[in-house]
């Protein structure tokens, strides 16, 4: 922790960034994001055991966006993973961000492509293990009890968008849950407009998502709807041999062909 | 409100047999919108077209369905009538219900119902439809012919005296292609070179054709009338300009053994070669695969002969970029080789040979001189049998067609032989001889009956080699299916015409499809035979399929006239059905986020880069523009894009979505 608060002291004072973006001391003994623009503010800064939440999702908002580039954010292997991805993406240049990681208890701060990539690369996401048990569990049902587990788990969708509003991934300015010309997907929170909401999402990340799970930790009624995207970026790296998130120059995996693609999907 | 007016088509019988175009009509006419609806015979027809163009002024039609067949042919009729009375083209639309409905289904209420259904969404997607304007774009009048056979040398002497410029990439050394290999040409046994010769010169000395011999185009882009071809010249490691063509280094060359293509292995060249005599240019290039300096590092005699000191060892393929309008593909065919047959030996036969290869061997320019002497002693055969359809026509082998020129040139050959061995005997085993252009026909019976080739109809089940002859074993299925066995000194096949390898790999660089066998496609098997499917890339000679020289002479004059029509005007307009990338309100400006997945998907590279500014110039952000120009209309982008920010003009996912949503409404 003293690391990073000298490594933020410095960033600031040299006016390297204009923000850093990290965890500080929420409430309930839970860690919350925080932005730090000024010298004073950089003891607000913890770095724990506690600090999962994927901060690379405020890259993308207009309020953070608005201070400049470059910006440091404090980073989790998912976090650096979805920079890279964000650059591959055209969303973020090179130098756009100072990625602050821990490495060997030293903190280090990752700017160029090869160390973004290298990190990415030597740091795989590790999801806690009940989800890899989940997983496991749904891959193991049959089509119909699959189907019946997510009508009854998406029976307590109402549509807040907070999974929308976590992902990194989700930066579109205009979503097609927001296209009303015309109207692709059903805005209201029934059966019919919830499953192409989230069917949509899927698809959207299928070869994209990052598994941080930023998106199920954010849904307020406990939806596991990071299993969906999981599973679709799995089943693209399957077909495709490509992992999102450790090529800052990857074209994108589904409208990008290979000619060493198995092509086993065509019959 | 919008004003729709639905023209309902019997199409004679095709419709009205089995649809109730009445009853069409008049569904159509409680729809909301549809100000009009009536049906009639013909619409097609000049009182049909009439019908639109009238109801357009009277009733002050907004749009206009018209329900017929489909819109590959006749919709630029309707669009045409429609702009007439002053309409914008693009208000009017078909509605297919012919192929999509009365030929598919029996006269039923059904398929009435159907009908209608069909209509409605059409009628769904007018009321979203808006009006578009032709794109105009410049034309380059410079022409670049691929493949220097006869069929590319016809095209590019064609649009070269039509005033046009012309690049012509020929990938061997010489241009001539197949035409240049063969002795005398059927039906008139005249003499090929002579005939060629002369157009292969002109060529050359042709101020309006630049030629690039031993060179290949690597990848062509952009479209109609703005294409860049990437052309790489090979090293030919001469300087052409110092060099004299005498011929000197071709004698000093040390490798002599290497079996000649021209030739067709039948005999051979050194690794500094001219492919033929009369080869244009008549200038040698180096086989680097070849040749002893560029294998060991040693050698250079030809350098050391060379008069003019033209030889450059040093040499590096060079590769251009050049701005043409239009593109002939003229890459002509190959034929299979004898290895590819089991039942005649696989080859290993060196008195089996194709019938390329006895084209070289009756050829005055050929290994023996014009003397129909065989390959494996260099005796004069007395017994030569001619086996047709070897591979052609033969499913079991993966060909299905016909090749065409060999039942001609196998009357061609065995009257040949007959002229130059006069106690020789030839017999042909055909399965049936197709002899169908002017003169064939009686071109084989000459050879029957002036030249007692003796024609034996059925199949050869074997050949093997017994005591220095060939036994050739077959049927003879006019006599019942006796069995035949002639004891011959020489075999030839007439083997099956196939595409060129690398067919595939040029039609890829050149965005053009091809068969299952690998002939390049055209645009229509009737009506548009030299066209393809990519505006401004015309097909001509056997690169198509198997085609005999005045046919391949025919198709590349067609092409010319393709290339000049298209050259004879300053600029092309271009339908509007291309994609575009939204604008809107501030901040936004777009709702494109500028991820570039479009322009990865997009096949024709229409998708660049475009920087949003604000009027006081700040940049807002970098998003996403389709090259009106380049836009083919495919969609594709439009099916990539997260956040519907890209839409295709003509086929808007509103217009879309409204017809399908229709379908779906009671
Ligand atoms: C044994 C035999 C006998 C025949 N006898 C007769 C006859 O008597 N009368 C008759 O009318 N027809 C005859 N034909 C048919 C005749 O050969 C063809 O009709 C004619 O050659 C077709 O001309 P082409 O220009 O289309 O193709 P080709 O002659 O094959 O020429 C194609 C040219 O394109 C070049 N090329 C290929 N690929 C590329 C590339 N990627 N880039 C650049 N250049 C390329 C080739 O090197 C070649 O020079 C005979 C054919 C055969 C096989
Ligand atoms: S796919 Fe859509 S959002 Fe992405 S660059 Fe293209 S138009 Fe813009
Ligand atoms: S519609 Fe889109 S993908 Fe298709 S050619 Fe046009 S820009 Fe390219």
């Amino acid at each position: 922790m003293k690391q990073l608060h000298e490594r933020a002291h410095e960033l600031l004072e040299q006016k390297a960034v204009s923000v850093i973006i990290g965890y500080g001391e929420g409430t309930e003994g839970r860690v919350r994001p925080v932005f730090i623009r000024t010298l004073e503010a950089v003891r607000l800064l913890v770095w724990d055991d506690r600090c999962r939440v994927n901060l690379a999702v405020y890259l993308n908002k207009p309020e953070i966006r608005k201070f400049g580039f470059p910006i440091a954010v404090v980073s989790t292997p998912a976090t650096v993973r979805t920079i890279v991805q964000l650059i591959a993406e055209h969303q973020l240049s090179i130098g756009d961000v100072v990625v602050l990681v821990r490495e060997n208890d030293t903190v280090r701060a990752l700017i160029q492509k090869e160390d973004l990539e290298q990190y990415a690369r030597n740091n795989p996401v590790i999801f806690p293990p009940f989800v890899i048990e989940e997983i496991e569990l749904l891959k193991k049902m049959s089509i119909e009890e699959r189907f019946t587990y997510w009508q009854e788990e998406l029976a307590k969708c109402f549509k807040c968008y907070a999974c929308r509003a976590a992902c990194p991934l989700c930066y579109c300015e205009k979503c097609i849950t927001d296209v009303n010309q015309p109207q692709w997907v059903c805005v209201a929170p029934h059966p019919v407009g919830v499953f192409e909401w989230h069917i949509n999402r899927a698809m959207h990340l299928a070869g994209r998502c990052i598994e941080c799970g930023s998106c199920t930790i954010a849904c307020p009624v406990g939806i596991p709807i990071a299993l969906l995207t999981i599973e679709a970026t799995r089943v693209v790296k399957e077909e495709f041999a490509f992992t999102p998130g450790i090529d800052c120059n990857a074209p994108s995996a589904l409208s990008t062909f290979r000619v060493d693609d198995k092509e086993t999907f065509i019959r | 409100m919008a004003r729709i007016g639905v023209f309902v088509c019997h199409c004679g019988e095709n419709i009205a047999a089995t649809v109730d175009c009445e009853k069409v009509a008049k569904a159509c006419a409680q729809l909301p919108g549809v100000a009009y609806s009536i049906d009639y015979k013909y619409m097609c027809s000049d009182p049909g077209q009439n019908l639109i163009r009238e109801a357009i002024k009277e009733k002050n039609l907004t749009g206009v369905v018209v329900a017929a067949c489909s819109p590959r042919m006749h919709e630029p009729t309707f669009r045409r009538a429609c702009a007439e009375a002053g309409l914008n083209p693009y208000l009017c639309e078909m509605a297919n219900i012919r192929e999509h409905c009365s030929w598919v289904h029996p006269k039923s209420e059904e398929t009435t119902l159907k009908a209608i259904d069909i209509v409605k969404t059409i009628i769904a997607k007018v009321r979203k439809n808006q009006p578009l304007y032709p794109i105009k774009v410049p034309v380059t009048k410079t022409a670049l012919v691929i493949g220097g056979g006869i069929a590319g040398i016809q095209a590019a002497l064609d649009i070269a005296n039509a005033g046009h410029r012309v690049i012509l990439v020929e990938k061997e050394p010489s241009i001539g292609g197949h035409m240049a290999q063969l002795s005398e040409t059927f039906p008139t046994l005249d003499c090929s070179q002579c005939i060629l010769t002369p157009r292969m010169v002109e060529v050359a000395q042709h101020p309006s054709i630049t030629l690039y011999t031993y060179a290949e185009v690597e990848s062509l882009t952009g479209f109609i009338g703005n294409f860049v071809a990437r052309i790489r010249k090979k090293a030919k490691s001469i300087d052409e300009k110092l060099c004299t063509g005498c011929g000197e280094c071709v004698n000093a060359c040390p490798i002599k053994k290497i079996p000649s293509e021209f030739n067709m292995g039948l005999g051979t060249r050194p690794a500094i070669y001219i492919p033929f005599p009369q080869a244009v240019p008549n200038k040698p290039v180096i086989d680097r695969s070849r040749c002893t300096y560029f294998r060991t590092g040693k050698c250079r005699f030809c350098e050391s002969k060379c008069p003019t000191k033209a030889i450059r060892f040093d040499q590096n393929d060079e590769v251009i970029n050049v701005q043409v309008g239009a593109v002939v593909v003229a890459t002509g065919f190959t034929v299979l080789e004898s290895t590819f047959f089991p039942e005649y030996g696989y080859g290993q036969y060196k008195d089996v040979v194709t019938g390329l290869q006895f084209e070289r061997i009756l050829s005055a320019s050929g290994p023996t001189l014009g003397e129909v002497r065989r390959p494996s002693d260099g005796a004069i055969p007395k017994k030569v049998v001619f086996i047709t359809c070897a591979g052609s026509r033969d499913p079991a082998k993966g060909i299905e067609y016909c090749s065409k020129i060999c039942c001609m040139y196998t009357a061609k050959h065995a009257m040949l032989y007959k002229h130059k061995v006069h106690d020789g005997q030839a017999y042909v085993f055909y399965m049936d001889i197709r002899a169908t252009g002017k003169g064939y026909d009686e071109f084989v019976r000459r050879a029957i009956e002036e030249d007692h080739v003796k024609y034996i109809r059925g199949r050869v089940s074997r050949v093997y080699e017994r005591n220095g002859k060939i036994v050739v074993c077959g049927a003879d299925t006019l006599l019942g299916a006796e069995p035949v066995e002639i004891e011959a000194d020489m075999v030839v096949l007439a083997t099956a015409g196939v595409a060129n390898p690398g067919a595939e790999e040029l039609a890829q660089a050149l965005h053009i499809s091809y068969d299952r066998h690998r002939f390049f496609t055209e645009a229509h098997p009737k009506l548009r035979p030299v066209e393809t499917n990519t505006a401004g890339i015309f097909l001509a000679g056997a690169c198509q399929s198997p085609k005999d020289i005045p046919e391949s002479v025919g198709q590349a004059s067609a092409t010319a006239s393709k290339v000049v029509a298209l050259f004879s005007r300053d600029e092309l307009t271009r339908e509007p059905i291309v994609a575009v990338v939204n604008r809107c309100a501030p901040p936004l400006y777009s709702t494109c986020v500028g991820c570039f997945m479009c322009q990865t998907a997009c096949p024709y590279s229409a998708i660049e880069r475009e920087e949003l500014r604000t009027r006081d110039g700040t940049l807002v952000k970098t998003v996403a523009r389709v090259n009106p120009g380049l836009c083919q209309g495919c969609g594709t982008c439009v099916a990539f894009c997260r956040s519907k920010s890209i839409d295709l003009q003509g086929y808007s996912n509103e217009q879309m979505y409204a017809e399908v949503v229709e379908l779906f409404a009671e």
